[in-house]
This record gives structure tokens, C-alpha cells and sequence, in this order.
């Protein structure tokens, strides 16, 4: 536990070894990424123990503990300090297996996925890097620290998005990601430095006890928390900053899978659960969680109704179930929120690294081509199915127990309608994945020179699949107490994920889960009835409303909106600050500057006679002047 | 029993002949026995501060043995460069080694 | 190249010259501070003074004006025995020994070896700049300023004292140990200097001769 800095240590150092000598390495070094990625899995398990053993003897005050720490910088005497230090609690304990296991599962994924490309080895230095900057990120026990590691998966994100840079569009979506989320780390940034001033202090247990024993002005601290959460909304891609994620998909499809499905936009539901103490503080700022992931979830589900791209469907569907999990960090339900990104890890990982499979059997990504591919690719068939299933709901598989916690925690913590808003969002969810799965995986083949070239991926890329679509079966199974009792947790693990709100999670709350499941099988039904066969019923509903379906595949012109802003107002001003930097700054100032002295210095040259006496009679002149004012002064 | 005012003020003329000497002067070889005027005029002033003003630590003294033999140096560098001058240029008027203008 | 370097004859010639003009000059003041002494307005020791002040000046003045480089060169030869007759004034024995020895023995002869090896053809006949009578007025001024300084300065009680030759040179060697090493260090970096540049400029010469 204390040696929790070996973690984000073995990746960074295999991101140095493989991006400066990946090109000379057998396999352009991947193997080394693969290793470092088993060794993680095993270190975390190997955790679980210890953690238990402390976290049951009560060694963690109040549920997590610093260690490793060293100052690092240190001015004034303590006025300005930043650690490093690790901390460890139970919602570390929940994202490092999550981040380990699917990380692992893609880097063996990417080894097929990623076979030939250029710049193979840059590829696995990236994904190290990212781990790296991910597991700091989770292991942060300070504020600069996490703000490092944010902007460092910010960066590997960047790096991955843009691996194909050759691609304009790839290049403009890398661009697109960065700058959108830039905006929300500003406003991280800008929570980081105001929870700072108010309590002097980057550590964040230290603001943590400072917030509850309401050190902190009440409003100061309200606005501090919103805008730690705009670090969160840019990261975890929610509205108005989500326009960043379904571009993001122009990266290689296992980075998807692993940054912008499992990993990286999580962290903003991280950081929210890691001060879901202080948000307890401040309803408003939680209000504000609440609606916003609200918001998120329904936008994002009806856009990813219509998208055509396999890939963006993903997408939306990993916005809008981002959403879900911050309803439940609005709520108050930490521990929902976090079995949900849980199990979620899971099932889209899973769902993404099966649509890479399709990927790379047809070379197409638009759903309009694809169809019948069951016969062809049986495997990827049955582990997307799967993963659809956990998307949906469908009880038994993984997604079905987190959503269900969700649903139900919000009827317990929110308005009325919120729930049925969210439970609508969950049908809409089921009807969705089931529309991607009949129109990638069955009725006809529409294209048939895609379908023709289509076979199975060899089995690296599938034994992948089957693993992630096992822990997508069962991850759910997890949160009950019975099943961790089993596994050697005292209290079961729902205890741990449950970090608060420790309701025994025995059995499920009937009524709701049986709601639940019916909306999931009716949303399939709908998603079989419209798009099942030739979805002749689709284009029919497609037809009858126009005008909806076009706000839809124009994401609600929130993109053209945001374009249109930048090309008017923020061009324009950028125009502005332009004209005067090169009329006035520059021409007049900078160049009129150097303009002055080069036209004294053309008329003054004939002065510099390269005599060597005219230059000593000048200095001897400039001598007596010095000496006789000297001397005079003197006296 | 002479005041030492007379040794700084001969110090003073004979430092401002040499002053005179290296401004005036175009031929290298001249400035470089003008410098050595004013090099003795230094001496002198070290000289005459040493014996009169320090006579318990005579640092002066040092000094001016110091300047005799840095002077000495100095000759033969400085007649280094001008033979060098000459041979580049052939001549060793200072004026015409005017390359370092605009 | 030896073209106008004073032959024999010549040297009578200038020997000659020279001692008229000294007599010319010396004799009337040598006679004027003999005079002074006798009617005891000054000491021995200050018509002594005097008499090598003319010297030194007048070597210098001779030094910087004449037209003639060999003859500037030996009015400066003038200046700096006189200059030693004035440390002898000064009590330091062993400085005027070395100002005869270091200057007198070497500087000048490397000074004349110098006007050998550079005496060309084309050697500025006006051997004074354009700038004379500013280099006079700056020359004075700076004069004017030491001999002011030198005049109003309130120097308190003076006292000439001898320095006795075992003290200077337990001083010299003793305190003054470090920075005697670093001169020799200076004079053996400025002989390599000189050494080295008129070598490169003996093979630039010769490549020269080559095109």
C-alpha cells in the first residue's frame, strides 16, 4: 500500500524506454508494455489484501491513507508546499483494477488490432504514458499532483487521437479534443487554486476536513466545487463540453476502447467522487451535477439513435452513460456512480474493442454497409451481443445492476421527474444498442464487398473480447454482498464501493429492477421491431419526422454553434487583438523601434572611422569629461 | 629635501606627452614609445607615493616593478601585432588598419 | 629594408646634433639652477631634480614630435634614464637598476629592431594624424587635472625614507610571492603570444608569396 508509487513509476518508465529505443526493440519493444501491463494487474490484486486488512482495522483516517510523501516544491516555510504523495482509498481501490484490466486487455488487443501500422512502437509508448498519467491520476493525494496527471492523460489522449496526424480530420478531432477539454481544465484549475487560497493547502484530505468543518465560506466553496467540476465536465465529456468525445473516435479504435471509453473520461467522475464529501457540503454545486449529467444522458442517447458511424454510436452512448453516473454523483450516490463507471469500464470496452474487430475485418465503420456479419465473425457476434445486453440492462449482465443502482438512488435522492427522465434515457439506451447490433450484426448485407473481404480476427484480438465480455457478465454480481463474502471481502465489496451511503446491498430493490428490466426488454423490442430485418420501419420513422431526425444527426447544431462562435466572435476578436498586434505592437512599436534606430544608426556609421586613434581619442575624451565632473563634485 | 608635489607634477606632463604622443601619433611603432611614457610617468607616481606617503610598507615599490615588467610584456606582444601589421598591410600606420568601419 | 637605418656616419651626425642641442638647452638652465644655488634658493638635491626633469621632458617632448622614427626613438632613451635619475631621487636604488636594465637594455632595443623590420618604403612621411590638435588639448587637459589635483591636495607631513634593499626583496618575495609567479606567468604567456603571431604571420606571408 505504501509502495503505491510503483505503479504510475513502471509504465513511465517503459513509455522512456520504448519511445527512445522502441524502433531497435524485437517488436518494436510491445512485448515490454504488455509485461509492465501484467505486472500491474497482478501488483493491484495483490493490493486487495492489505486493503482490506487496514481498511477493517481501522488504519485509514477517516478512509484512505497518504503515503508516500515528499515535498516538492516548498516556498515561504510552508506558505506554498506541493507533495507527492499517493493516497489509497476505496474509490482508488475501484479504478485501479478497472484502469489495469482493461488497459492489459487492450494493449493484447492492439497487438492484432495495430499489426503493420507506422509507428508501431509510438503506438505502445503512448498507451504506457497514458497508464501512467492515469494511474497518478487515481493515486494523487494532492491537487497539483492530480492536475499533473490530468493534463498528462490529456496529452496521451491528444497523442492517440491524432496517432493518424496524416489524416486532416484525425488532426482537427485531435485539436478539437484538446482545446475542448482545455476549457474545462481551466476551470479545474481555477477550483484548484480558489480551494487553495481558502485553505492553504493542495492536499486533499486536508481540504476535505477543511470544507466539513465549514472552514470555508458557504458560497465561496460552492463556486470553488462548480468549478472543480468544469474540470470534470471537459474530461468526462458532458454537455456543453461533450462535442470533443464522438470526434475523438478518428484515434485507433482499442485507444477508444481504453481512453475515451473506460479510463480517461471517467476521471472526471473520479475527481467528483474523491470530493464527494465536500459536495455533500454544497447542494447547489451538486444541483448542478445532478442536471447537468441529466442533460448529458438524454442529449446524448437520442444523438446516438441516429449516428451512422459504429464508432460514435459508441460514443454518444459513453457520454450519455457518463451522464448516468453523474445523476448518481448528484444524488449523493457515490458509490452507484462508481459501481456503475465499474461495470461500465467493462461493457464498453468491451463493446468498443468488438466494434474494432468489425472494424478491422471490413474497413468500414458506417452501419449503413455493414449487416449480416454473424455468419462471418460468430465470436465478435456474441461478445458484442453481450456487451449490448450490459448496455441495455438486461439483467444478469453487468450494466443491468449498476443502472438499476442508479435508478433507484435517484428516486430516492431527486424529483420525480428526474427519474423518469433518466428512466426514459435508459430505454432510449436499450433501443440504441439494439438498433447498432441489428444493423451491424443481422439482416442482410447491404454492402457486399465489405461483407465478402469480412473474416473472424485472430484469436489475440477475440481472447480479449471473451474476457472483457465474461467480467461484463459478472461484473455486476460483484456488488453483492453474498458474492464478496465468498471472494474473502468482509461485508462483501459493496461495502467498499458503497463508501457513504453503506446500504447492505443484499438484493436488489424488486420493484425497481423489475421496471428496469421491462423498459431495457422493451427497448429492445423497439430497437428489433424498427431496425430488425431490412428497418424499412426506421427509414418510415425516419421520413415521418424530418426535421427531428436532422436536429439529431446535427448533434442539435451544438458543433455548428460552437463554430459559428468561434468564427465570429472569437475570430473576430482574435482579428482585433491581430490588428493591433501588428499594426501597433508590431509596426509601430517593435518596428518603428528598430526603424528609429537603424535610420541614426545609417547616419551615424560615417562616425565609425575604424581608426583605432579616433576611437582612443573619443575615450579619452569621454575620461576627462568623467574625471573633470569628478573632480568638480569633489571639490 | 623636494616636495613631493614636484615629482607628481613632472609625473603629470610627462603622462600627458605620452597622452599627446599615442593620439597624435600615426606610426605604431610611435604610439608604442609613447605608451612607454606614460608607463614611466605611472611608475614615477607609484614611485614618489611609496617612498613618501608608505615608507613603512613600500607597496608602492612593488607596484611600479610590477608595471616595469608588465610593460615589458606589453612591448613585446604589442611589437608582435605590429610586425604582423606590417606584414599583412605593409605598413605600420595605424590609420590605414581601419577594416573595422561599417 | 636597412635602407634608412642610421649608418655610422650618420650616428656622428646625430650624436653631434643631439649634444648641441643639449647644450644648447641644458647649459642655460644648468646655469640659471647653479646660480639659484649659490644664492642658496635651492637645495643640491632639487637643481639635481631639476636638471633630470629637463631630461625626461625634454626627451618626451623630443619623442613625440620629431619626424624622424630612429630619432624618436632615441629621445625616448633620454626619457627613460632620466626617469631613472628620478627614482634615484626617490631613494629606490633598485628600481632605477632595473628601469636601466629592463628599458635601457631591452625595451628600446626591441623598440629599434621593430623600426628595422616595419622601416618600408611607403612609411607615412607625416607620421602625425589628423587628429594633433585635439590629442593636444585632451593631453592637456588630463595634465591640467593631475597637476591640479597633485597642487590642492592637502598632503599632510612628508618624509622621504630609504627603503633598504633586504626589505624590498624579503617583500617582494615574501607578500608579494604570488603575484611575482603570476607576472612571470604573464611575461611567458605574452612571449608565447608574440612568438605565435609573428609565426602565423610568416606562413600567411609565405602562402601570400605562393598565389
Amino acid at each position: 500500500m505504501d509502495q503505491a508509487w510503483i505503479l504510475p513509476a513502471i509504465p513511465a518508465v517503459i513509455f522512456i524506454v520504448v519511445a527512445l529505443l522502441g524502433r531497435l526493440l524485437p517488436r518494436q519493444g510491445d512485448f515490454l508494455v504488455i509485461i509492465g501491463g501484467l505486472t500491474l494487474v497482478a501488483l493491484v490484486f495483490s493490493m486487495f489484501p492489505g486493503f482490506q486488512h487496514a481498511y477493517h482495522n481501522g488504519h485509514f483516517a477517516p478512509n484512505g491513507a497518504n503515503a508516500f510523501a515528499f515535498n516538492w516544491v516548498n516556498i515561504g516555510d510552508g506558505f506554498f508546499t506541493i507533495q507527492f504523495s499517493t493516497y489509497v482509498d476505496a474509490i482508488t481501490m475501484v479504478m485501479l483494477p478497472v484502469v489495469t484490466i482493461v488497459a492489459l486487455m487492450v494493449m493484447i488487443y492492439s497487438v492484432g488490432y495495430m499489426h503493420g501500422e507506422p509507428r508501431y512502437f509510438w503506438y505502445y509508448a503512448v498507451l504506457s504514458l497514458f497508464i501512467a498519467a492515469m494511474l497518478t491520476l487515481v493515486l494523487a493525494g494532492n491537487l497539483i499532483q492530480l492536475y499533473l496527471a490530468w493534463e498528462g492523460v490529456g496529452l496521451a489522449s491528444f497523442l492517440l487521437i491524432g496517432f493518424y496526424w496524416e489524416r486532416q480530420s484525425a488532426a482537427e478531432a485531435a485539436k478539437k479534443a484538446f482545446i475542448t477539454t482545455r476549457i474545462g481544465d481551466v476551470g479545474l484549475l481555477i477550483g484548484i487554486i480558489l480551494l487553495w487560497r481558502a485553505t492553504g493547502t493542495f492536499d486533499i484530505q486536508s481540504i476535505i476536513a477543511a470544507a466539513k468543518a465549514g472552514a470555508i465560506d458557504h458560497t465561496y466553496l460552492t463556486v470553488a466545487m462548480i468549478f472543480l467540476f468544469g474540470g470534470a465536465i471537459g474530461k468526462s465529456a458532458q454537455f456543453p463540453l461533450h462535442v470533443w468525445l464522438p470526434d475523438a473516435m478518428e484515434g485507433p479504435t482499442p485507444v477508444s476502447a481504453l481512453i475515451h471509453a473506460a479510463t480517461m473520461v471517467v476521471a472526471g467522475v473520479y475527481l467528483v467522487a474523491r470530493f464527494s464529501p465536500v459536495y455533500a457540503e454544497v447542494l447547489i454545486a451538486r444541483d448542478v451535477i445532478l442536471y447537468i449529467g441529466l442533460t448529458t444522458a438524454v442529449m446524448a442517447g437520442t444523438m446516438g439513435l441516429v449516428a451512422n458511424d459504429i464508432k460514435r454510436v459508441l460514443a454518444y452512448s459513453t457520454v450519455s452513460q457518463l451522464g448516468f453516473m453523474f445523476v448518481a454523483l448528484g444524488t449523493g450516490a457515490v458509490g452507484a456512480a462508481m459501481f456503475h463507471l465499474f461495470t461500465h469500464a467493462f461493457f464498453k470496452a468491451l463493446l468498443f474493442l468488438g466494434s474494432g474487430s468489425v472494424i478491422h475485418a471490413t474497413h468500414s465503420q458506417e452501419v449503413e454497409h455493414l449487416g449480416g456479419l454473424r455468419k462471418k465473425m460468430p465470436w465478435t457476434t456474441a461478445t458484442f451481443v453481450i456487451g449490448s445486453l450490459a448496455l441495455a440492462g438486461v439483467p444478469v449482465f453487468a450494466g443491468f445492476w449498476s443502472k438499476d443502482e442508479i435508478l433507484a438512488e435517484t428516486l430516492r435522492g431527486a424529483p420525480m421527474w428526474t427519474y423518469v427522465t433518466l428512466a426514459a434515457t435508459a430505454i432510449l439506451t436499450a433501443v440504441y444498442s439494439t438498433r447498432l447490433v441489428m444493423l451491424t450484426f443481422f439482416g442482410e448485407p447491404r454492402d457486399h464487398h465489405a461483407y465478402d473481404h469480412a473474416h473472424e480476427s485472430p484469436w489475440i484480438m477475440l481472447a480479449p473480447l471473451v474476457l472483457l465480455a465474461t467480467l461484463a457478465t459478472v461484473a455486476g454480481f460483484f456488488a453483492l454482498d453474498q458474492v464478496g463474502q465468498a471472494l474473502g471481502f468482509v461485508g462483501g465489496i459493496g461495502q467498499l464501493v458503497f463508501l457513504e451511503h453503506a446500504h447492505p446491498f443484499t438484493e436488489p430493490e424488486w420493484l425497481l429492477a423489475g421496471i428496469a428490466t421491462l423498459g431495457a426488454l422493451a427497448g429492445i423490442g423497439i430497437g428489433v421491431a424498427y431496425w430488425g430485418g431490412d428497418a424499412r420501419r426506421a427509414v418510415a420513422a425516419r421520413e415521418w419526422a424530418p426535421d427531428l431526425h436532422a436536429l439529431l444527426v446535427n448533434r442539435y447544431y451544438m458543433d455548428k454553434l460552437y463554430q459559428g462562435i468561434i468564427n465570429n466572435v472569437i475570430l473576430g476578436l482574435a482579428g482585433l487583438v491581430a490588428w493591433f498586434d501588428k499594426r501597433i505592437v508590431n509596426e509601430t512599436g517593435v518596428d518603428g523601434g528598430a526603424q528609429t534606430v537603424g535610420y541614426f544608426g545609417y547616419r551615424l556609421k560615417f562616425l565609425q572611422t575604424g581608426r583605432i586613434p579616433n576611437y582612443a581619442l573619443g575615450m579619452a575624451v569621454g575620461m576627462v569629461v568623467i574625471a573633470v565632473i569628478a573632480f568638480g563634485t569633489q571639490g | 629635501m623636494i616636495p613631493l608635489q614636484n615629482f607628481l607634477v613632472l609625473s603629470a606632463l610627462l603622462f600627458g606627452i605620452g597622452f599627446y604622443g599615442v593620439l597624435a601619433r600615426r606610426s605604431a611603432i610611435l604610439i608604442l614609445i609613447s605608451v612607454e611614457i606614460m608607463l614611466a610617468a605611472v611608475a614615477i607616481n607609484f614611485i614618489a607615493f611609496a617612498t613618501y606617503r608608505d615608507p613603512k610598507a613600500f607597496s608602492g615599490l612593488v607596484f611600479a616593478l610590477f608595471v616595469i615588467a608588465v610593460a615589458a610584456a606589453e612591448v613585446g606582444l604589442a611589437l608582435g601585432i605590429v610586425l604582423r601589421l606590417f606584414r599583412e598591410r605593409r605598413t605600420a600606420n595605424v590609420d590605414e588598419a581601419s577594416s573595422l568601419k561599417w | 629594408m636597412f635602407a634608412r637605418l642610421p649608418l655610422p656616419s650618420q650616428f656622428d651626425r646625430i650624436i653631434i646634433t643631439g649634444g648641441l642641442v643639449g647644450v644648447m638647452v641644458m647649459g642655460p638652465i644648468l646655469i640659471a639652477l647653479v646660480t639659484l644655488y649659490m644664492m642658496s634658493r635651492i637645495t643640491g638635491g632639487e637643481v639635481v631634480f631639476y636638471l633630470a626633469s629637463v631630461v625626461v621632458l625634454g626627451g618626451a617632448i623630443a619623442a613625440v614630435s620629431l619626424s624622424n622614427l630612429v630619432h624618436s626613438a632615441l629621445s625616448l632613451i633620454a626619457t627613460l634614464m632620466g626617469v631613472a635619475a628620478i627614482y634615484l631621487m626617490l631613494l629606490s636604488e633598485f628600481l632605477a637598476l632595473v628601469q636601466i636594465l629592463v628599458y635601457g637594455g631591452g625595451v628600446i632595443i626591441l623598440v629599434i629592431f621593430g623600426l628595422m623590420l616595419t622601416n618600408a618604403q611607403d612609411d607615412p612621411v607625416v607620421l602625425d594624424g589628423s587628429q594633433k590638435p585635439f590629442a593636444f588639448g585632451v593631453g592637456a587637459m588630463i595634465c591640467g587635472l593631475f597637476v591640479a589635483a597633485a597642487l590642492l591636495a592637502q598632503w599632510g607631513p612628508l618624509e622621504a625614507n630609504l627603503v633598504p634593499f633586504p626589505d624590498f626583496g624579503k617583500r617582494l618575495f615574501g607578500d608579494y610571492g604570488l603575484p611575482i609567479i603570476i607576472v612571470a606567468f604573464l611575461l611567458d604567456i605574452a612571449f608565447t603570444g608574440a612568438l605565435v603571431n609573428a609565426r602565423r604571420a610568416e606562413h600567411a606571408g609565405s602562402k601570400e608569396a605562393a598565389k
